[in-house]
């Protein structure tokens, strides 16, 4: 059995911060962080797998300036980025694809589906 | 008989005949003393002027008759605009074309006729001179020559009046062409091949900040801040399709311009005609209508934004339980999360349907009634019972205040609005205060409201950005909301005519104060 999957969820809402760690933690080990600071302390202390990241953080940085400096530093460019927003519309998709999002997935989301390409991302 | 002339010419001699505008004037000096000396030099008791019209025959000038004019079947001078020579009829009773003529049968009792056309320099018979006797006479070589004489002198005054008309009309065109130039809105400038300005309107004059002398003899392209080597090379822009340029005004100030050029040829001088338009104002229309549009997109992508996440945890939350197994309490505490985003998404679209009324509604909307500022404050303290029971609010208003005039429903909406954003942004058991004070005494009457707060405050960035749609300023927190109502409080205020004061630091608390103009003591 190989070592169980890490998965990071930074979410600022707090209702949806507990619907998406419930509805990952079949994966792995799931943490989560409502804002940067914390949830970057998480990633120095124990890389993950997946971050699970929300694009408005309230007042706090973009999910994609997070995603994009992620991808830019060697120490976490492997880490697998879902891209999770409300913001459903090809060009808000296209964005946090060419800031080097792995997936996009757009509220409302199906858990299953959700579920489905996170698994994806941990396999593959 | 000469032959009957084709209809294109027929058409042509009225067209010519119409032009001279002499049919059914009065009589006129210039042609009768042509008469009355014709009327001496052939010794005929009948002598006439006449114009041939389409059905008539019109008598400009006569002597010896009383009618005006005469079906022109009947008459004699028919015959005589379609003859080269003089036309004669030495005895009309004798002669089968006219035997039967009434006027041969009866008044005037024509019996000898001499004619001669009238012809204009453009080569038409407009009608003929004409000599008439009561008895047959002959009419030897030398008085046809008279004839022709006298009928050239008639001629002569026929096409004198031609040409005063031709003067006048062309001085009308003219005259209206000069005031057309001078009262369009457009500048219109004419130049030659090299494009030196050689005339402008006085538009231009306007558009360019500069006299016409000071415009006159300069280079088109002085008038225009772009490469004159650009704008050379710029492909069919002598034709009518507008082009875009920004112009230079006499004091050197830049504006945006369109211009048209074409090409003519004026008394055999080649020509360019500019005509320019000032387009800042449609600039600044565009403008405007970008900005709206970008703003209408930018509030649509928010509100879907805003949908979305409620419905997230309704539908996320739902699927969940329909497909797994929780234990009682769990489950419990998702419908109640499922509960809370659904009145979330509820409120939601209230608000947003509320703001797209009050925006789209304006003042119209709104029903305007007298209220007592005291009823105002109350009832809205009391909407918001519950809300507000942890904390200590307490109502401070200054005696006699007059009462205002507005949309009772929609002030209590905005202070609610106000009184709930402290609510939920203190600590209870913390004050909040509502209070309603005169303002601006002594000037027009004004009543401001102001409620107080000891909460967790904003920053001057924040407070800058509050009354934006969807704006939040503590959107991690736990504190829910839509991010409207602070937008739909201004809306409303804004819709009453009045003013709003925000006093507010991080960790001390805010300050909200509406000024609204009142409409004297209340006596309701």
């Amino acid at each position: 059995m190989d070592k169980p999957k890490t998965i990071l969820v930074i979410e600022d809402q707090d209702d949806l911060r507990l619907l998406i760690r419930l509805t990952l933690k079949q994966l792995g080990r799931v943490s989560a962080a409502p804002d940067v600071r914390q949830a970057m302390a998480l990633v120095a202390a124990d890389c993950p797998d997946l971050v699970v990241l929300d694009v408005w953080l309230g007042n706090d940085l973009s999910g994609l300036d997070i995603c994009r400096s992620l991808k830019r530093d060697p120490a976490t460019s492997a880490v697998k980025v879902l891209l999770l927003s409300a913001c459903g519309q090809q060009s808000d998709v296209e964005a946090g694809l060419a800031a080097g999002a792995d997936r996009y997935v757009v509220k409302p989301f199906s858990p299953e589906v959700l579920v489905g390409t996170a698994r994806e991302l941990l396999v593959g | 008989m000469p032959a009957t002339p084709k209809k294109s010419e027929e058409v042509r001699r009225l067209q010519v005949l119409k032009n001279l505008n002499l049919l059914d004037t009065p009589p006129e000096e210039r042609f009768d003393r042509i008469t009355r000396l014709a009327s001496r030099l052939f010794d005929a008791p009948i002598v006439l002027i006449a114009l041939m019209d389409a059905k008539r025959q019109w008598f400009k000038s006569r002597i010896g008759i009383e009618l005006t004019e005469v079906e022109r079947s009947l008459s004699f001078c028919d015959h005589t605009i379609r003859q080269d020579e003089v036309f004669v009829v030495e005895d009309a009773r004798l002669d089968p074309r006219f035997a039967d003529n009434p006027f041969v049968t009866g008044e005037p009792g024509v019996r000898f006729y001499a004619g001669y056309p009238l012809e204009t320099p453009e080569g038409c018979r407009v009608g003929s001179l004409c000599v008439i006797d009561r008895a047959p006479r002959r009419f030897d070589e030398v008085q046809r020559g008279l004839m022709r004489d006298v009928a050239q002198i008639a001629a002569n005054e026929v096409a004198h009046v031609e040409l005063n008309w031709a003067l006048q009309r062309q001085r009308d065109s003219e005259a209206g062409m000069r005031a057309l130039l001078e009262h369009i809105p457009e500048g219109v400038l004419m130049l030659d091949v090299a494009g030196t300005v050689l005339w402008v309107n006085p538009a231009a004059e306007r558009l360019f900040l500069r006299k016409a002398a000071k415009l006159v003899g300069r280079s088109g392209h002085d008038l225009l801040a772009e490469d004159p080597d650009k704008l050379r090379a710029q492909p069919g822009l002598i034709n009518l399709t507008p082009y875009e340029s920004i112009g230079r005004r006499g004091d050197d100030s830049l504006f945006p311009l369109e211009f048209t050029v074409n090409r003519l040829l004026l008394s055999g001088e080649k020509r360019m005609v500019a005509i320019v338009r000032d387009i800042s104002q449609r600039r600044a229309n565009d403008e405007r209508n970008r900005a709206t549009d970008a703003r209408r997109r930018r509030y649509f992508a928010t509100a879907t934004h805003e949908l979305r996440t409620p419905m997230a945890s309704v539908l996320g939350f739902s699927e969940l339980l329909l497909k797994r197994d929780f234990d009682i309490a769990t489950g419990r505490e998702l419908v109640e999360i499922i509960h809370r985003q659904a009145s979330r998404l509820v409120d939601l679209i209230n608000q947003l349907l509320d703001l797209a009324r009050i925006e789209a509604g304006g003042k119209d909307e709104l029903d305007f009634r007298a209220l007592a500022v005291a009823d105002l404050v109350d009832q809205t303290l009391a909407g918001l019972s519950g809300l507000g029971e942890a904390h200590r609010i307490s109502v401070e208003l200054a005696p006699e205040l007059p009462a205002l005039s507005g949309d009772v429903q929609k002030l209590q909406q905005a202070l609610t609005n106000i009184v709930s954003n402290s609510i939920k942004y203190s600590k209870p058991d913390t004050p909040i205060t509502v209070g309603a004070f005169l303002a601006a005494p002594g000037a027009q009457p004004a009543v401001g409201i102001r409620v107080r707060d000891a909460g967790i405050g904003m920053t001057p960035e924040q407070q800058a950005q509050i009354f934006d749609a969807f704006y939040r300023a503590d959107k991690g927190s736990s504190v829910q909301g839509s991010g409207l109502g602070m937008t739909i409080f201004k809306e409303i205020i804004d819709l009453h005519g009045g003013t709003v004061e925000i006093r507010s630091a991080p960790g001390t608390g805010t300050e909200i104060t509406m000024v609204l103009p009142a409409i004297g003591p209340f006596h309701g």
